[in-house]
């Protein structure tokens, strides 16, 4: 019964993202087991962790455990009757050295000139600080990222339309965007985490879109795509974990500048609501007093200051464990 | 291309900047009556395209009006043109100085890596994005102009490229950071491929290997975070040039938004010039991407 | 790579080897302006640095000496007719820096077309102020030549009021009511007056001579062809604008400037350096800040500062004393009347009008106890123990951010169940929510034009000026009518107490919660002298300046 046999359209079918081979030879050891073995044997991404969670840890503890509230005014009546506020001292540890009425009182980090004890100030700025950059730099990698992979991969006319786009929002000065939102949302941290949003994406996604760009013509990308890979899997498991280094190394030099834009916004009246703090508003009244109360800008930028340091080496760290063809080959 | 993306960028501006809150001209001892007289004096009244037409009528004839509340009600023009010059010479300034420290120290981190030298870039690095570059300025100035009185204390137009170096190098100090940072990072990754390993295995070494092989490869990143950098500051930067007293764009355009009216036309002119700059950078930048990496010019010619 | 930035290094090094050796600026006189020159037109600028400069470049008919007082400028006299409604101003011969004479003309063009332009302070010509006739109809569109002026020849400049004003004279000094040469003007481009050195003319002491729009630093130098050069010492001089008040510090401890302007903290700093404390001067400055409620039964929070025991607790658990000697530290003074201190001395007794700062007690004090039962009162006429009330406030720099801070703190400490969120927010945006009445307590700074309690009572009347607009009290409005342009214009002693009573209704009503009048702390260098401070209007003059 053999006879001359024609295939038929069903004998073929499309080759999807699931029947792909993947070579599986470092799978083997489980991915991210390598990467947090080699991330963990460098000694500098170890100290940025220690660095980032120690203060995590403050910013989480210290304002819960200090005898003072973070909005608390610490004064006295004096035998007048009159009110004396702990305002401007400088760091005193309440052993009664300190010539002033306050001298049993404990302010590691002094007081700020409305007389709050810059200890808890400090550490609940930290908070604050963390959770908008955290929020807002998440969010951004993700869409950034997203947008700049689809523009630089599908290039052309996609690409075009999307640039045209970045350029229209790039563009609005951020002032005035902020202004406007101002009209629509209560004035705080959900403003500043919005217009964060609404800003810093474009450099992420300028940064995916040039990696795209470099990467799109590897031959790794060009084997997938023989291999009939549909885009979105080309974009996303085959260019975006390729893109990782750049893209953490953004990542972590976004997160002073997500702080740095909120201490801007606080500085024109549209960032975080006082007696609430972040690390940039008290860099911000700091530097008002700059050279007659150093000690109040101290401990806020050098805070600021650990904080970068460990991420940077964190972000370090990551990238060399991420991409371990700088280790290994 | 570049037209009508300015175009629809002079309209989304034009529509947003009529949103903002507040009246452009003070108001404080003005009665309902007078209020609603200046508006319509002012055509703030007339429905918002036919406003847009006007406006676009005015800037197609190359004026950007006269201004609401700043400066007399005067042509914005002359006056927006001096503050650009002055940010603009600062900006080229710390840009060229940013520029060239940040590769220095990028090179040289990435060719001693792992020493002493790369610990001392990464740690410049990080100083520079931590410190708000005001914060440096005052750090200038109190040491230069207060403790030894070399620099004057504060910007002195007659005296432009000598006043202009403490602003310009405070101004740069982000810049050294970020693109110190990158450069080493791309030219570690660069020099651990294949292709350097191949030009080092056929005995290519030192400076020609370098030029040839690596730098050309690890700039691509690096001209893509140079390139905002160089709008952010070309337009300004606010609040350094208030500090040292800088007749800038940063400057005008905080006065312009946040004084007792906001000045719409200044506004408006002032985002206009930033966004034909930012759209200018973007399009150069694209044809740098061709030069530097010849692959990307070759698909874009398939492409068309 | 090495080679270019070794090339930038030397070049850098080069430039400033080549621009070294400061000049000391000791021995010129240079002031730290704390804004920006907004505008050089004296029919549009509504700033205190823009009067500050025209001031000193344009003489009006009158000019205040040293205690306030007015005293001849351009008018060399002038004859009030018996009515108190016309005055004839004889212009002395000045001429203008261009050469042309200073003409009553340049006077009657100056004053209708301010009216005609219908800018903020054109109000001052208008019935709650000047009471110029039919400056009202100008402003709103009437013919500029129906103005009360005229000039019945080039050296006398006659002024018809509608109403007599007993401080007419004085207010001659205010900036909007100074000449503009008409010749001048319309030679220029349209809209270009007053933007360069070349655009501008002088009749008064100085003339500009280097100056852009928001520019940092003004350069003035004297003026020769003055009416009164030989009085006049200062020979070239500077503003800086400077915009922190510790730059400001170290600029004058620099020698850059010799007379700033600084805040609480370095106050504090400079009481502490014996040295440096000699120059610290504090200069009362007639501004009174205070709290506005927003009564309008249809705002947001519906309208439960409508209640007039919630308004007056809030009023009464405000530690002034504490607000000014803690935070503001500039020698500020608390002050519970509703007209500030140090400000409008009666013509006859010399006595300011707020000299008793007892005689509201009743109603403006800090009495915790009193503040409570106020409180109680308000909360069962209301049925609500809660409050959480928005109170805005602008942003643009001095110390009003503490001060809205230690108030949140005192008034939540004293009185439990309120809730005070602040909203910070630019000028602009500030001002647009205080005159559509979108909020619950605002924090305002009013700065007084001219040395008559008026200045101040004219905010709060139905009609007029929109920032206090939601608060509506007929007998209020009838007597400020009367005192500004009614029957009590003409009777100086009967429209001074008059406004005493208008002042009542303001307080026991708690329309607003007085806190305290502001100062400037000032550094001034001891080879200074000379200089002048007035609480209204034009705040400093140099034309008795001498410096050694």
């Amino acid at each position: 019964m053999e006879k001359n046999y024609t295939p038929t359209a069903d004998d073929f079918e499309f080759i999807s993202d699931r029947d792909l081979s993947v070579d599986l030879n470092f799978a083997s050891q489980g991915y991210w087991k390598g990467v947090a073995i080699h991330f963990f044997r460098s000694k500098l991404a170890v100290a940025g962790v220690i660095i980032v969670s120690l203060i995590i840890l403050f910013a989480i503890l210290a304002p819960i455990f200090s005898s003072y509230s973070y909005q608390e005014i610490v004064s006295v009546n004096s035998a007048a009757g009159k009110e004396i506020v702990a305002k401007s001292l400088p760091p005193q540890f309440g052993d009664g050295s300190a010539q002033n009425l306050f001298s049993d009182k404990t302010f590691l980090f002094g007081t700020d000139d409305m007389g709050r004890d810059l200890w808890t100030r400090t550490w609940q700025g930290a908070r604050v600080s963390l959770i908008i950059a955290f929020v807002a730099i998440l969010i951004d990698m993700i869409i950034g990222t997203s947008y700049g992979l689809i523009s630089g991969y599908f290039g052309g006319h996609v690409d075009n339309i999307l640039q045209r786009f970045i350029e229209i929002a790039g563009s609005i000065p951020t002032l005035v965007i902020i202004s406007i939102l101002a009209i629509f949302m209560e004035k705080g941290i959900g403003l500043v985490i919005v217009s964060l949003l609404l800003t810093e994406w474009i450099g992420m996604s300028k940064i995916a879109r040039a990696e795209c760009l470099k990467l799109k013509e590897r031959e790794y990308v060009l084997a997938s795509r023989t291999l009939g890979a549909g885009s979105f899997h080309i974009i996303f498991k085959q260019i975006l974990p390729n893109t990782i280094g750049p893209i953490i190394t953004q990542v972590m030099f976004s997160i002073p500048v997500a702080i740095f834009t909120e201490a801007f916004l606080s500085f024109v009246g549209v960032g975080i609501v006082l007696p609430q703090c972040s690390l940039g508003s008290l860099i911000e009244a700091g530097f008002n007093n700059i050279t007659v109360l150093p000690y109040q800008i101290l401990p806020p930028i050098s805070v600021l200051a650990l904080l970068m340091l460990g991420f940077n080496l964190i972000g370090d760290g990551f990238r060399e464990a991420l991409a371990p063809k700088i280790e290994n080959m | 291309m570049s037209v009508l993306t300015l175009f629809l960028i002079i309209f989304v501006l034009f529509v947003l900047i009529r949103i903002v809150p507040g009246n452009p001209f003070p108001v404080e001892r003005m009665s309902a009556e007078m209020i609603l007289q200046k508006r319509a004096e002012l055509g703030l009244d007339k429905p918002i395209l036919i406003q847009f037409v006007d406006y676009m009528s005015m800037l197609l004839q190359g004026s950007f009006g006269n201004g609401t509340s700043l400066y007399n009600g005067a042509p914005i023009k002359p006056i927006m043109m001096i503050c650009l010059e002055n940010s603009f010479k600062i900006g080229v300034l710390s840009i060229l100085f940013g520029t060239a420290a940040g590769l220095f120290l990028g090179i040289i981190a990435a060719l001693n890596r792992g020493k002493f030298l790369d610990g001392l870039c990464t740690v410049v690095s990080i100083l520079g994005v931590c410190i708000p570059s005001y914060v440096f300025m005052i750090f200038l100035q109190y040491f230069f102009s207060y403790k030894i009185s070399f620099f004057p204390y504060f910007f002195d137009a007659s005296r432009f490229l000598f006043s202009s170096i403490m602003p310009a190098l405070s101004l740069s100090l982000f810049a050294i950071a970020t693109v110190a940072r990158f450069t080493r990072n791309e030219m570690i990754e660069v020099m651990n491929s294949d292709y350097v390993k191949l030009a080092e295995a056929k005995g290519l070494y030192g400076f020609e290997l370098m030029r040839k092989h690596v730098l050309r490869n690890a700039l691509i990143p690096v001209v893509t975070v140079i390139a905002p950098l160089v709008v952010g500051l070309l337009t300004g930067a606010m609040v350094t040039e208030k500090i040292y007293g800088i007749n800038g764009v940063g400057k005008l355009m905080v006065d312009a938004i946040a004084g007792e009216g906001v000045d719409y036309n200044y506004v408006l002119a002032l985002s206009i010039v930033f966004s034909a700059l930012y759209i200018g950078i973007m399009l150069l930048l694209d044809i740098l991407y061709g030069i530097i990496d010849p692959r990307i010019r070759l698909t874009a010619k398939e492409a068309a | 790579m090495f080679k270019k930035f070794f090339m930038l290094i030397c070049a850098a090094l080069l430039i400033a080897g080549c621009g070294g050796g400061e000049e000391s600026a000791n021995n010129k006189l240079s002031v730290m302006l704390a804004s920006n020159v907004v505008s050089l037109d004296s029919g549009q600028c509504t700033d205190v640095a823009s009067f500050e400069v025209i001031a000193d470049c344009i003489d009006g008919l009158t000019q205040l000496d040293a205690d306030g007082k007015a005293i001849p400028a351009i008018a060399e006299s002038f004859d009030v007719s018996q009515d108190g409604k016309t005055y004839t101003f004889h212009l002395r011969d000045a001429k203008w820096s261009n050469g042309d004479d200073v003409t009553a003309d340049d006077f009657v063009f100056a004053w209708r077309r301010h009216c005609q332009k219908a800018e903020e302070y054109a109000y001052i010509m208008d019935s709650t102020v000047a009471c110029v006739k039919n400056a009202d109809a100008v402003i709103k569109g009437g013919d500029p030549t129906t103005l009360g002026v005229s000039a019945p020849d080039p050296k006398t400049f006659v002024v018809e009021l509608d109403a007599p004003v007993s401080f007419f004279p004085a207010l001659m000094s205010f900036p909007t009511f100074y000449p503009i040469n008409e010749k001048f003007y319309n030679s220029l481009d349209s809209g270009t007056y007053g933007t360069t050195p070349d655009t501008f003319l002088s009749n008064g002491a100085f003339v500009l001579s280097d100056y852009l729009p928001g520019t940092a630093n003004i350069q003035l130098k004297k003026n020769d062809s003055y009416w009164n050069a030989d009085k006049i010492s200062l020979d070239a001089w500077q503003y800086q604008v400077v915009s922190s008040s510790d730059n400001a510090l170290i600029a004058f401890k620099n020698g850059t400037l010799n007379l700033v302007t600084i805040s609480g903290s370095q106050v504090e700093h400079v009481q502490a350096d014996a040295e440096l404390s000699k120059n610290l001067k504090s200069i009362p400055s007639g501004a009174l800040s205070y709290l506005t409620f927003n009564q309008d039964p249809k705002n947001h929070h519906a309208g439960a500062l409508a209640n007039v025991n919630l308004r007056l607790a809030i009023s009464n658990a405000i530690d002034r004393e504490s607000l000014t000697e803690n935070y503001v530290m500039n020698g500020s003074t608390p002050t519970y009347t509703a007209i500030p201190i140090h400000f409008a001395p009666n013509a006859k007794t010399g006595k300011f009008f707020a000299e008793d700062q007892n005689q509201f007690a009743d109603y403006v004090g800090f009495d915790v106890d009193k503040a409570r039962g106020f409180f109680e009162k308000a909360k069962s006429e209301l049925g609500k123990d809660s409050f959480e009330l928005e109170v805005i406030y602008s942003n643009d720099g001095g110390g009003s951010t503490k001060v809205i801070q230690a108030i949140k703190s005192q008034v939540e400490e004293n009185l439990p169940g309120v809730i005070l969120k602040l909203q910070p927010m630019p000028k602009a945006e500030y001002l647009d929510k205080v005159t559509t009445n979108s909020f619950d307590l605002a924090l305002t700074d009013w700065v007084p034009d001219y040395d008559d309690p008026m200045t101040f009572l004219t905010l709060w009347t139905t009609e007029g000026c929109e920032i206090c607009e939601h608060w509506s009290n007929a007998d209020y409005d009838k007597i400020i009518a009367d005192c500004t342009s009614g029957s009590l214009a003409a009777d100086y002693d009967a429209r001074w107490n008059a406004m005493y009573d208008a002042e009542k209704i303001l307080l026991e009503n708690a329309v607003i919660a007085p806190l305290f009048t502001n100062a400037n702390a000032i550094l001034i260098a001891p080879n200074i002298s000379g200089v002048d401070f007035h609480v209204a209007g034009v705040n400093r003059v140099f034309k008795s300046a001498t410096i050694k």
